[in-house]
This record gives C-alpha cells, sequence and structure tokens, in this order.
C-alpha cells in the first residue's frame, strides 16, 4: 500500500480549507474482498495495475478452481497443482499487463497460464526421473525415496508414460534413448541408425505431440 | 451435472498462501507499471513548461478568449502571476499570505493583464516561475512548512498541489480556445493522484461528511493506485466503501472541473455515502 505522504496541516479557523493537525490519513490495505466491484475483465485488469489487491481476491475467488483443478488433472498431485496456483496467480498480480482483454477472457488466459507451467513442471519432472533412472543404475546404493515421493513420482511418470506409448514408434525410440538413456542427439541418432539431423526432427515432432497430449488434458479439465 | 461440480474443491488454507505470497511480491496499492520516481519540485517544473509551451502556440486572438470566472485567457495568466507572487511571499513567511483568498489576492495581477503585449504577459509568468524554483532550492527542505492561501503544507506538498493547479489552468485554457485536453506524465499524475487520496478526508471533513467510512479508493491507468483512506470518526467497524474510476477523471472531480455523474464510476458499499463523498471530493478546489 502506498504510504501515507508527508505530514500536512491545515490551521483551524482559516479561510480557504481550515482543518486541523491532520496526521497522516492513509492505512495499510487490510485484508482483500471484502466487496466485489466486478465488471469487465479490462476493468479487473485496470484494478489490478493499479494495485488494487480486491480486485486480485475477485480473481481468485471466481477463477481459482478452474486453475486448479486444470493442474491438478495434468500433474497428477496436489502440492504441484497448488504450487502452479500461486505461480500463476503472482504472476499475474506483479505482471497485469500481459494479459491482453482484447486477446481473450481472462478466465482462457490464467488457464494457459496453468497448462504452461503444469507441461513445464512435467517436462522437468521427465528428465529429474530420467536422470534418476540413470543414476540408480550407476549407484544401486542410491537411498529410498519417502512413500509421499514415491506417490508422487509414479503419479507424474504414469502421466509421461502413457503419453509415451501413444507415440509413433520411431519417435518413441528417440525419446527413450535421449531421456532414458541419456544419450546426446547424436548418440541417439547412431544408436537409431538414423542421421542426426533426422534424430533432432524426431525429437523435435516427440516433444510437441507429448505437449500436445498433456494440454489436452487440461483442456478437457478445465 | 455441470463442469463447475467436477471440480475438486480448494484445499484448505491455499487462498490465503496465494494472496499473502502475491502480496509479498508486490505490496498492495502500488501501480504496475511503476512510474519513474520523480521530486515534487520536477512534477512542478514540468507542469510549467508544459504550461509555457501550450501560451507558446496560443494565436493573439485566443488571449481574448473567456477562460475562468471572469477573466480571459491572459488574465488566467495574469491569475497565476499573482499566485506565483504569494508563494513568494508565503515561502517568505508573510503571514497576510497565508490568510489571503485565492482568487481576491490574485485579482489585481489578473486585472493589470488588461492591454499588455500577450508574450509580456507570457514572459512574465515564466519569471515568477523561475523566482519560484529559484527558492524552492535555496529552501531545500521539502518538509519545510509554507502557508499561502488558507492552506498550510510541507514545500513538498505545496509543490505538487502547484503543479496540479497549473495543470487544471492548463486545460482550462485549452478548453477555451478548442485545444485537445493534455495529461501529466504518469510520475506527476502519480504525485497528483497521491495528493488527491491524501486531501480526500480533508475534503470530507470540509463538506461536514463526519459518519466513519472506510474507502477503498482505486484510480486506474497511468499514475493511478489503490488507497484506504479512513473518511470521519473511526469506531472499530466503519462502513466500508470502494470507489473505482479513472485517475484522470478523479483528479479532475477534485480540482472541480468535471462531476461525479460524469465519470465512469464502479462503486459497492454503501451507495448514497460514496456519493457524497464524491460530491465532497472538490470541497478544497481553490480555482
Amino acid at each position: 500500500m502506498k504510504e501515507a505522504g508527508a505530514r500536512h496541516v491545515f490551521p483551524d479557523g482559516w479561510p480557504g480549507i481550515g482543518l486541523v493537525g491532520v496526521g497522516p490519513c492513509l492505512v495499510a490495505g487490510g485484508r482483500a474482498s471484502v466487496h466485489e466491484v466486478g465488471g469487465t475483465d479490462a476493468l479487473l485488469a485496470a484494478r489490478l495495475a493499479a494495485g488494487d489487491d480486491h480486485a486480485l481476491a475477485e480473481v481468485f475467488d471466481r477463477l481459482a478452481p478452474a486453475v486448479y483443478s486444470g493442474a491438478l488433472r495434468v500433474l497428477g498431485h496436489d502440492a504441484a497443482a497448488q504450487d502452479v496456483v500461486q505461480d500463476v496467480f503472482v504472476e499475474l498480480w506483479c505482471h497485469p499487463g500481459r494479459y491482453d482483454p482484447d486477446a481473450g477472457p481472462l478466465r482462457a488466459y490464467l488457464t494457459m497460464q496453468a497448462r504452461h507451467r503444469a507441461v513445464d513442471l512435467v517436462r522437468s519432472e521427465l528428465r529429474r526421473v530420467a536422470r534418476q533412472e540413470r543414476s540408480s543404475r550407476l549407484e544401486p546404493g542410491h537411498p529410498d525415496p519417502s512413500p509421499c515421493e514415491q506417490m508422487m513420482a509414479s503419479q507424474t511418470a504414469a502421466a509421461v508414460r502413457a503419453a509415451i506409448e501413444m507415440l509413433p514408434e520411431s519417435q518413441r525410440r528417440i525419446v527413450e534413448l535421449a531421456y532414458f538413456r541419456g544419450l546426446t542427439c547424436r548418440e541417439a541418432a547412431k544408436a537409431a541408425g538414423i542421421p542426426e539431423g533426422t534424430a533432432k526432427s524426431r525429437l523435435r515432432l516427440a516433444l510437441a505431440k507429448l505437449e500436445s497430449m498433456l494440454d489436452r488434458q487440461l483442456l478437457e479439465s478445465s | 451435472m455441470t463442469a463447475a461440480e467436477h471440480r475438486p474443491a480448494l484445499p484448505d488454507g491455499l487462498r490465503d498462501r496465494v494472496l499473502a505470497a502475491s502480496l509479498r511480491a508486490r505490496a498492495a496499492g502500488r501501480p504496475e507499471p511503476a512510474a519513474p520516481e520523480i521530486s515534487p519540485a520536477e512534477a512542478f517544473s514540468r507542469a510549467a513548461d508544459a504550461f509555457y509551451g501550450m501560451l507558446g502556440v496560443l494565436q493573439a486572438e485566443d488571449w481574448r478568449r473567456p477562460a475562468l470566472r471572469c477573466l480571459d485567457v491572459q488574465g488566467l495568466v495574469g491569475h497565476l502571476i499573482g499566485v506565483e507572487e504569494d508563494v513568494h511571499r508565503g515561502l517568505a513567511g508573510d503571514p497576510q499570505v497565508a490568510q489571503a483568498s485565492h482568487v481576491e489576492s490574485t485579482q489585481p495581477a489578473a486585472d493589470c493583464q488588461a492591454g499588455r503585449p500577450p508574450a509580456e504577459t507570457r514572459a512574465e509568468w515564466r519569471r515568477t516561475i523561475g523566482h519560484t524554483l529559484d527558492l524552492v532550492h535555496a529552501v531545500g527542505d521539502p518538509g519545510t512548512e509554507a502557508a499561502v492561501h488558507g492552506m498550510r503544507f510541507p514545500l513538498g506538498m505545496l509543490l505538487v498541489v502547484r503543479a496540479f493547479e497549473l495543470w487544471v489552468h492548463d486545460n482550462d485554457i485549452r478548453q477555451a480556445v478548442g485545444l485537445p485536453p493534455a495529461v501529466p506524465d504518469p510520475s506527476a499524475l502519480g504525485l497528483m493522484t497521491q495528493a488527491a487520496a491524501q486531501l480526500l478526508p480533508h475534503a470530507a471533513a470540509r463538506r461536514g461528511l463526519r459518519e466513519p467510512t472506510s474507502v477503498h479508493l482505486v484510480l486506474t491507468g497511468p499514475g493511478g493506485g489503490t488507497w484506504d483512506i479512513p473518511i470521519g470518526h473511526s469506531p472499530p467497524a466503519p462502513a466500508e466503501v470502494a470507489i473505482v474510476t479513472d485517475a484522470v477523471g478523479f483528479c479532475r472531480l477534485v480540482a472541480d472541473r468535471t462531476t461525479p455523474g460524469r465519470l465512469d464510476l464502479h462503486i459497492t458499499g454503501d451507495q448514497d455515502r460514496a456519493a457524497m463523498i464524491l460530491a465532497a471530493a472538490s470541497a478544497l478546489a481553490l480555482d
């Protein structure tokens, strides 16, 4: 909240304004969302840009359920979905100008943001799982993960594996070589017996399809 | 069954957690993008430059057009010369100018412009502005209080109020001669909206609004912001009113250059209370 600014005083009984001993007149914002001003998405965006915390609370109350359920559908576990919700709303609050009301509804913008973040999380989880598998092959004595970690990893891995299984054989092979066996693109190309350029192209296509499949899950959920 | 019914309920605590994280990342009230901060003296200097530039494009006949009250454009510039001279006296601690009427005290300076070449009026006004800036520089401390025309302000606030006044009269003249209205840059406008929000409780008090009310004021657009402003005497649970409008429109309201009915307003809470507060917003306008 803006600071109160300089103290100003209007002597009592003077012609003109005539106020007495005025102290700082502004106070901190307090908790949000006492009233719903509502209005269009453009108005909400303008209020967010003006630092209106009530507007932030209104947007959350209206759209967080869709953002959360979409993220939960893709990610499969609650903690990660909550993180996505937080990231999406912090981003909206810190950079409200990135939402363009002329480009579409705020709901679509936020669910799109959630989808991108959820897919990014899945991708990074895919890389992490692949690293972990490689690491466990090299270090058999690696300590066991906690039950919670096991559950999260297994849910995410199941979603990713299901998506990979739907890829054409040629693309699935390159993904497995690059991500699960940890080969470079050149090494994966050699192992598959194809030119490096073809391997790169197949990998790009495969990743685009994976993203699209995971996106579709989110869209269906929202 | 609707799509919404398929959705899981939000986890307990998620709302509080997300809102708290958001407000840690960016404090409530601050506009985004934030305009570069400038000093009150810079805001005043910019308003003076804009005003001087506007005068420079006027045609000879424009200076004779009615502008405000009984003043033509040249008389209004004369009024501002008188204001600057009174500010000089105020900065020198003259008690008479502290209590002087904004209009009556400056009327002689307005009257004596009649028949002068406009270029002389313009040049004289510019000299008085330069002298004001010299005095401000000499005083140095923006917290030093100065009293003029019934107002006692720290120097910083006085300069913002003066920048506000120059912008308002700039637009009075623009309207008189058919030029499009001007809007201060976001940095200067931000200081003006801050001043307008700060003065709102005093405007309300001047109009006799004593009922305790917590006003959540949201001014949109460049130079805007959000303020929670207690009005009246504050018991534990005052009534709450949220007012959303654009920053420039609100400044014009405070300057008594528009009415609440002509603003694009979004209000929640007690509508009657909000209407009274908005009607009181111009109570401190000096004209």
